[in-house]
């Protein structure tokens, strides 16, 4: 951990002393940024099979930034950006070639407020990057007083009530005409309803905390032939440079037309192209590696996923007729 | 007379309208729907037929030598050496032997699916043509670019290297599907005349491998007898 991750983890770690909120936070897998245009790609530098994995798995070192800090409530990777989070981070990598990451993130309370919008970059250390965007999120953080930390935790439950019974908690807040919420009040306390909604919550959360899990697994597994990859990468830019600069050094030496300075161009050209079908070969060998791990991970999420959406559609009917019942005998 | 006077502008015509790069579109799709012609498979040299390069290069100092003479007994013509100049002579020989280099493999390895044709040459880099929609895709790099066309049932594998070097492939499969024809031409800014030799193929089955194998990051390649996959 870096000295300022430390000083971001110390003064995190007082914050509860003081009463403080702590925010729950969702991460969703990243867009991985591949664009359509499939002829963009070489000059891009993107390679689409690993940009796919890298927004499954570099979530989860933002997880662990953030979660190191001590300063968040659950942290949480899911499969898709959770609008009623009271923190809801999302992302897109903009560059990933092995050697430097720029990653656009997102962050927005469940009030719609952004807290940061930007995109991070680094070299080398993709830690550094996730670091940097947790240091600022504390920035924000610190600029919000408790009361406003409070209410956005009873919006965010109030947003996700409503998703599961509409007729009973839609009008408890507001839709703005700029796309944020307030929230106008809260359900009197022992409200019947709302403690069955805590019960369901609770148990999503369990669901979202096992995939929450494979995600963590999908890092243990990815980690270390990531950083073989990127090692490979970063001796190929370097094969790049000094490649070039020994050709430079032939080209100057060799009469134009001769078989020297032909035969020059056609090696620095078949160099080029088999160091670039080398690399290739190294994508596949990701892939053949990786893939096994991805559909088993995707498919474990997909039971979860599938489990929890159709208890959720049972939830919102039980739900939503208790409270009908409960409404007539008013 | 009068027949030769036709010739010689016919000849001055097509070798002043002929392209000096090769002009390649890379905006409208050179087919719709599959490639015109599935070239996989492999392919090993057929030495009973094609050109050696002593024998390509001397028949082009030939016809270069025949065309000269033809133009100095032209009346009125300024008066010219018997042959083409030492300058040019050596130009088209440096042509020759990268020719010959780049011809040398004797196996080709070609594989093809619904987007791009790329053949395998031992000790050199496989040539690829990517066809997106039927547009096709290059490879463009500070060394060259590489960039593919179809000319009726021939692809062509065009090669634009630093210092007017240029080098085009042209493959053409026999109707039966069992022979294969590479016209390989190289030029330079040295020399106006370009050089090109044919090569002819038989297609072969090569023998099934005993092993399976995958490529991975951290074991690089598994081989297994059984069934190996991602």
């Amino acid at each position: 951990m870096t000295r300022r991750a430390t000083c971001i983890a110390m003064l995190f770690a007082l914050w509860p002393l003081a009463g403080v909120a702590q925010l729950n936070v969702s991460i969703a897998t990243f867009d991985p940024g591949v664009p359509e245009d499939y002829s963009l790609h070489q000059d891009m530098d993107v390679f689409p099979k690993i940009r796919e994995i890298e927004s499954l798995f570099l979530p989860f070192v933002l997880r662990e930034a953030l979660t190191s800090t001590g300063g968040w409530g659950a942290v949480r990777v899911v499969p898709e950006p959770d609008e009623s989070a009271e923190l809801s981070i999302t992302g897109a990598i903009v560059h990933s070639d092995g050697e430097s990451l720029a990653v656009s993130l997102r962050a927005t309370d469940a009030r719609g407020q952004e807290w940061i919008g930007a995109t991070y970059y680094s070299e080398n250390n993709y830690e550094d990057l996730f670091e940097r965007f947790v240091a600022d999120l504390a920035g924000v953080a610190a600029t919000v007083d408790d009361k406003t930390l409070q209410g956005i935790v009873n919006l965010s439950l109030m947003r996700y009530s409503a998703a599961l019974v509409p007729d009973a908690f839609a009008d408890y807040f507001q839709q703005l005409p700029d796309g944020g919420y307030r929230l106008l009040r809260l359900p009197a306390d022992g409200d019947p309803t709302m403690a069955r909604i805590h019960r369901v919550r609770s148990v999503e959360f369990v669901m979202t905390d096992a995939i929450d899990e494979k995600y963590r697994e999908l890092h243990e597994e990815v980690d270390s032939v990531y950083e073989i990859w990127r090692k490979y990468r970063r001796w190929y830019a370097r094969f790049t440079v000094e490649e070039s600069q020994r050709n430079e050094l032939r080209e100057r030496n060799a009469d134009k037309g001769s078989y020297e300075a032909l035969r020059g161009a056609y090696d620095d050209y078949r160099m080029d192209r088999l160091a670039a079908q080398e690399q290739d070969k190294w994508i596949v060998g990701f892939n053949n590696e990786i893939a096994p791990i991805i559909k088993r991970m995707d498919e474990r999420i997909a039971e979860m996923s599938g489990w929890v959406d159709d208890g959720y559609s049972d939830w919102t009917r039980i739900l939503g007729e208790l409270f009908e019942i409960e409404s007539g005998l008013d | 007379m009068t027949y030769r006077i036709a010739s010689l502008a016919l000849a001055w015509l097509l070798a002043a309208c002929a392209p000096t790069e090769p002009v390649i579109d890379t905006t409208t799709p050179s087919f719709v729907g599959a490639m015109p012609v599935d070239f996989s498979g492999s392919w090993e040299r057929d030495y009973s037929r094609g050109e050696d390069v002593q024998g390509a290069l001397n028949t082009l100092f030939r016809e270069r030598q025949r065309i000269v003479q033809q133009q100095s007994q032209f009346p009125g013509s300024p008066r010219q050496s018997s042959g083409i100049s030492q300058r040019e002579a050596n130009a088209l020989v440096a042509l020759a032997r990268l020719v010959e280099e780049i011809t040398r493999p004797d196996v080709l390895t070609i594989s093809q699916d619904d987007y791009e044709i790329r053949v395998a040459r031992k000790d050199d880099f496989d040539l690829s043509c990517s066809f997106f929609e039927g547009i096709a895709q290059g490879t463009d790099s500070a060394y060259g670019t590489e960039v593919c066309s179809w000319d009726g049932d021939s692809l062509v594998s065009h090669l634009v290297l630093p210092g007017g070097l240029t080098i085009t492939h042209r493959f053409t499969m026999s109707p039966d599907g069992n022979y294969l024809r590479v016209i390989t031409t190289a030029k330079s800014g040295a020399t106006r005349t370009p050089f090109t030799l044919h090569r002819f193929y038989i297609r072969f089955e090569a023998p099934p491998s005993a092993f399976n194998c995958i490529e991975t990051l951290s074991m690089k390649r598994v081989c297994s007898t059984g069934e190996v996959g991602p």
